[in-house]
């Protein structure tokens, strides 16, 4: 398998590539907040009771979510991609905000692959680095956040042992 | 939290963000699963994990960056503008590890729009140390604006 990959077609074909804009299923809602909120024992009264959207959250609420199926955030722009495994680890993040997002704000997103390497790690040889950016914007389409990710593509035990 | 306004005047370099810590037992992270909804096996499902070459499951960017947002939206105060956090994930933080999420300021200035704050973020653990190194732009009130 990483024999036969080729690194360089696949940058051709991918890097530059960018998606359409795509808004989230629902607007900014106070329940996934208080979820996120728990999950990490976070407290703070402008997000649990004055409907301010933590800024971490903007890409989430520009997703279509886990359910019903659909695209999730870049998951689904890095799984078109070919690589030789198809586990995901991510490895990097970068946001920059730009605006407050509140309570019943409707937000969506459009990504762009930066670029594509093959680089070894202690996962996988032949491990595939991909860097995306993704831009989140408002129902009025003004820029709220850019997201620079970084997410490495590898094989499992399994598929490293079977060559 | 509940704190008096943390203005720009306040801050000095070298001050301390103490933070917190979280213990990751299993309902943290179903916590997590919840909180991001992301289901993706590898931060909840131990045997797939393992076979992907992990420990064990670990926490998972969603996570991360709640925990750092806390940190510095906490720090911070009502009247702060988090402007940019960046962060790199260079080991894991696994189920049964207890997690560090703290922050230094590293640098403070002002241009002519804002009166801006630099940190140091990370989130450590006892076996890796600092796993999470990462830092932030924050924007804070100025008395003299």
């Amino acid at each position: 398998m990483t024999i036969a990959y080729d690194i360089e077609a696949v940058r051709t074909m991918w890097e530059g590539h960018e998606t359409e804009l795509a808004w989230g299923r629902y607007p900014v809602e106070h329940d996934p907040i208080r979820r996120y909120c728990h999950m990490v024992d976070d407290l703070n009264p402008r997000y649990l009771e004055r409907g301010e959207c933590p800024p971490v959250m903007v890409d989430y609420f520009a997703s279509a979510g886990a359910w019903p199926p659909a695209e999730l955030d870049i998951i689904g722009l890095v799984r078109k991609i070919p690589t030789p495994g198809n586990r995901l680890v991510n490895l990097g993040h970068e946001f920059e905000w730009f605006r407050t997002v509140r309570v019943g704000d409707r937000l969506g997103a459009f990504h762009r692959v930066v670029s594509i390497e093959q680089r070894a790690t202690r996962l996988d040889p032949a491990s595939v680095w991909i860097r995306t950016k993704t831009t989140v914007v408002d129902g009025e389409r003004r820029v709220v956040a850019e997201r620079v990710n970084q997410i490495m593509v590898h094989q499992s035990v399994e598929e490293i042992a079977r060559g | 939290m509940g704190d008096a306004q943390r203005c720009w005047e306040d801050v000095a370099v070298g001050d301390v963000l103490d933070g917190f810590s979280l213990p990751l037992t299993m309902t943290r992270m179903a916590l997590q699963v919840s909180g991001t909804q992301d289901f993706y096996p590898v931060h909840h499902d131990r045997t797939f994990a393992r076979e992907g070459g992990h420990a064990d499951i670990f926490i998972n960017t969603g996570f991360i960056r709640g925990a750092l947002c806390r940190l510095v939206t906490d720090w911070a105060g009502d009247a702060g503008f988090v402007k940019r956090l960046g962060f790199q994930m260079r080991r894991p933080h696994l189920l049964g590890d207890t997690i560090a999420v703290k922050g230094r300021v590293t640098r403070k200035w002002r241009d002519d729009a804002h009166a801006a704050v630099e940190l140091d973020v990370w989130i450590e653990n006892p076996r890796d140390g600092v796993a999470t190194p990462g830092s932030a732009t924050v924007h804070l009130p100025s008395r003299s604006a």
